[in-house]
């Protein structure tokens, strides 16, 4: 089996914290990979540390392998933003940029990754990522218009659309439904079950009913430690450790 | 291989090292251009009144003096002044004005200081003159300060120059501490049934590192301002004895006296060393102002 | 009795403050009152362009001259002082955790509180003496120093607000970081950027001291090359008030009328920039 991404021995400091602790797991192709626990877990950072966009934050140590098709991408002569290129993120603030157009801020990764050779295709490509991300009829007349006058669902899913266009192998979400409505959250969900088909997402998340809801495989988190990992109906069927038993039971904060 | 990151680094440490270069060099060049007069009279040269070219003898105590009290005079009427309009623009004045009266404040701090200089000489000194100089020294004359018979341009103009020039200044640095002040607070200094001016005074209590700052840094600028003094002080080298005597500042001592100075062999040297004296008052004034500043920003 | 008294002097403070404001706030309508009614019936066209007139005698002239040269030396500043201070700014801002930053911050904060007098004296040292001239370029490098912690300090407070998650944003679409910061967040940071190139515009087009250890102020030549002495609107207004000429202190009054409103200009487009509303 090839597998998605692997996570090897992963460590990370903060300064003197250590916030990662000898993690490792590897993900197949195709699935909604959750990654849950309490907040303060290290869950955002052991996200950040797949794409380097720890690198970022001057803090930070990683130590440890993250492969993508067996290429460490810690290891030398690595290029920091190929590595980015493979992962399109979605993050916990809808974070469209503001000062651009819903087409800009599709269009932006491709353009400036020379993804597309002309603006016809530029345009397919954001159509597409736009359809994709199930945004597409409510924008399409209005796609000159500035990102900001979108609702907090709709930015959101422009965010998915941004991270679509760069044809990214993985998708990494970072609570993508921690700061919206119960409908807006469900309409990402449904999306995410949908985006399956093409991508591996894996979706970091502090709410155990979502990662049963929507994950296929699932894994623990508790103070930097990977508690437990498997089958999301195992996990939350027959729990292996009792802090994850405590923690899906709804026991733990 | 290098990649993009890091070459992007460098180019920006480069740019960084330009500017940490010219702080440097501004601080070589006052030292290297000031030492032949040090070599030669030591540290007199400071406490010595004289400005003598032709036997090549030069003592900058008269412009010392002049850049102190001209800007003991700007610091003294600016910073009630400055508290005034901070307190003013923050709490008292209708919110619809304020944004206006915070405008007109930073206007006033960005106006180019020739312009001062300009209204300085020919608007301000003469109604000065008329009605304040003149009759201070007619009716208090016997008091030492006020003893000469004034004439238009003179140290005690400069002073009130100064005052209106750093005024928008420090009082902007107040204004911004005395908003940032955590609404809670006020609301306490309210609900303890206190007057609106018992709650002002209580809160400027409470800024007072900020008003510490403002008045540092203004005097810094005023120590340090050039051209609008040039314009109004007299420029006249004797040891002042009178706020209403003309005088000179090291900084207008400096504007006045280069064009002469590459015709003497200590002349520049007596100036460079003037700079080097205001910059080394200047930076302990300033470094105090940035102090106060710092324990306003961390005690939030 | 005793709430009575309270009363009266909490009135009268307030009283005194809002007079003290006021007091305070006099000067800069006296200031444009004057300027402009001294010195705007002589701005024209010919005034723009025309060589100052002789000290008597003669027609009215004009402050060509010195316009052609604070518009090269600003020019000149903005594009040396601008690109320094604006890169400077961004490693203070994106790399404020080094050593290097902190220092080089602090080192700001102290310069620009440096008198601007000094800073002349340096470009007349490293510019002026060697060439044993006054010239062009001394002006322009000592403006540009002048401005450079301005930029320096305001860029690092635009790139300084743009929120962390539109940062991460920005590095995860796998661009370089040149890419990440002068493409995607200089057009965030654009409001912040451009009201500190307007500060920095404002303060060399205003700035005085410095020109009269570098660029002397020619009075009857235009621009000729930068390694010739030049003139400037606020040197020209220093020199002319400064002189015992009638007709030169009008000139002043009128460049002053025009200085005022070049900074009026620049001011209120920086305010205009920041009022735009927040998208």
């Amino acid at each position: 089996m090839s597998w998605a991404i692997e996570v090897q021995n992963l460590n990370v400091w903060y300064g003197d914290k250590h916030i990662i602790k000898n993690v490792s797991f590897r993900v197949p192709k195709n699935v909604i990979f959750a990654i849950m626990g309490p907040s303060g877990c290290g869950k955002s950072t052991l996200l950040r540390a797949m794409n380097r966009l720890l690198d970022l934050n001057p803090h930070a140590r990683v130590e440890g392998q993250v492969k993508i098709n067996g290429i460490n991408i810690y290891g030398d002569n690595v290029d920091v933003t190929w590595v980015r290129r493979q992962f399109g993120m979605v993050f916990q603030i809808p974070n469209p940029f503001p000062h651009l157009s819903i087409y800009e801020n599709v269009a932006l990764g491709p353009k400036l990754n020379g993804l597309v050779k002309d603006k016809s295709q530029l345009d397919e490509l954001v159509k597409q990522a736009l359809q994709k991300a199930y945004l597409w009829d409510e924008v399409k007349n209005d796609l000159r218009k500035p990102a900001s006058m979108l609702s907090g669902g709709q930015q959101q899913r422009l965010c998915i659309a941004r991270a679509l266009a760069l044809k990214p192998r993985i998708i990494l979400m970072d609570e993508p439904t921690a700061n919206l409505d119960p409908v807006a959250s469900s309409k990402i969900e449904e999306l995410l079950l949908e985006l399956k088909e093409d991508y591996t997402i894996i979706i970091v998340t502090h709410n155990p009913q979502q990662a049963a809801r929507v994950s296929d495989y699932v894994a623990f988190l508790y103070m930097g430690e990977l508690i437990e990992i498997g089958e999301t109906s195992t996990v939350f069927t027959r729990p292996s450790n009792i802090l994850t038993e405590k923690y899906v039971l709804g026991r733990m904060g | 291989m290098m990649d993009s990151e890091k070459i992007f680094l460098l180019f920006l440490i480069v740019f960084v090292s330009i500017s940490l270069l010219i702080v440097a060099g501004i601080v070589t060049s006052l030292i290297i251009n000031s030492y032949p007069i040090f070599l030669r009279d030591g540290f007199s040269f400071i406490f010595k009144s004289v400005w003598n070219p032709v036997k090549e003898d030069y003592g900058i105590l008269p412009a010392l003096l002049g850049t102190l009290i001209s800007s003991a005079i700007a610091i003294s009427i600016a910073m009630p002044l400055a508290i005034s309009l901070a307190i003013f623009s923050a709490e008292i004045a209708p919110t619809s004005v304020r944004g206006f009266i915070n405008s007109v404040s930073d206007l006033m701090a960005s106006l180019p200081s020739v312009i001062y200089g300009l209204w300085g000489l020919y608007v301000l000194a003469p109604i000065l003159n008329q009605y304040i100089m003149t009759p201070l020294h007619q009716y208090l004359g016997f008091i030492p300060l006020f003893s000469t018979k004034p004439i238009p341009t003179n140290l005690f103009t400069a002073g009130v120059l100064l005052a209106i020039m750093i005024t928008p200044f420090s009082s902007s640095i107040i204004r911004e501490a005395y908003n940032a002040i955590p609404h809670h607070l006020k609301e306490a200094a309210y609900s303890l049934g206190m007057t609106r001016w018992e709650v002002i005074r209580t809160l400027l209590g409470y800024i007072k590192s900020a008003i510490l700052a403002g008045a540092f840094l203004a005097l810094g600028r005023a120590m340090g301002e050039t051209v609008a003094v040039a314009m109004v002080v007299g420029n006249t080298f004797t040891l002042p004895r009178s706020l209403f005597d003309m005088g000179y500042t090291i900084s207008s001592l400096i504007a006045n006296q280069f064009p002469n100075a590459e015709a003497y062999s200590y002349m520049m040297p007596a100036l460079y060393s003037g700079a080097l004296v205001l910059f080394t008052i200047g930076l302990i004034i300033n470094l105090a102002g940035l102090y106060w500043i710092r324990r306003v920003v961390t005690r939030g | 009795m005793r709430l009575n008294k309270r009363k009266i002097i909490d009135r009268l403070m307030l009283g005194i403050i809002s007079a003290l404001a006021i007091a305070s706030a006099i000067p800069i309508f006296a200031i444009a009152v004057n300027v402009y009614s001294e010195g705007a019936r002589y701005i024209s066209l010919n005034f723009l362009i025309d060589l100052p007139p002789p000290p008597v005698g003669g027609g009215g002239g004009g402050i060509g001259p010195a316009l052609v040269g604070t518009l090269v030396l600003v020019a000149l500043a903005l594009a040396i002082g601008g690109s320094i201070g604006f890169f400077t700014g961004l490693y203070l801002s994106e790399f404020s955790h080094t050593r290097l930053a902190q220092y080089t911050q602090m080192f700001l904060q102290v310069m620009v509180e440096f008198p601007t007098i000094i800073v002349g004296l340096f470009a007349y040292m490293i510019l002026v003496a060697p060439l044993k001239r006054f010239n062009a370029l001394a002006g322009a490098i000592a403006l540009s120093i002048v401005i450079i912690p301005y930029i320096a300090l305001n860029v690092r407070e635009a790139y300084k607000s743009i929120p962390y998650t539109l940062k991460e944003a920005a590095f995860s679409l796998g661009v370089s970081a040149p890419i990440a910061y002068l493409r995607i967040l200089l057009s965030a940071a654009r409001r912040g950027v451009l009201t500190a190139l307007l500060i920095g515009l404002a303060k060399a087009a205003g700035e005085t001291a410095p020109l009269l250890l570098t660029i002397l102020g020619t009075t009857f030549t235009y621009f000729g090359g930068l390694d010739q002495p030049i003139n400037a609107i606020p040197l020209l207004i220093y020199n002319f008030a400064l002189s015992p000429y009638e007709k030169w202190h009008q000139v002043a009054w009128g460049a002053a009328a025009v200085l005022l409103t070049i900074i009026l200009a620049i001011f209120i487009v920086s305010r205009l920039i920041v009022k735009e509303v927040k998208v």
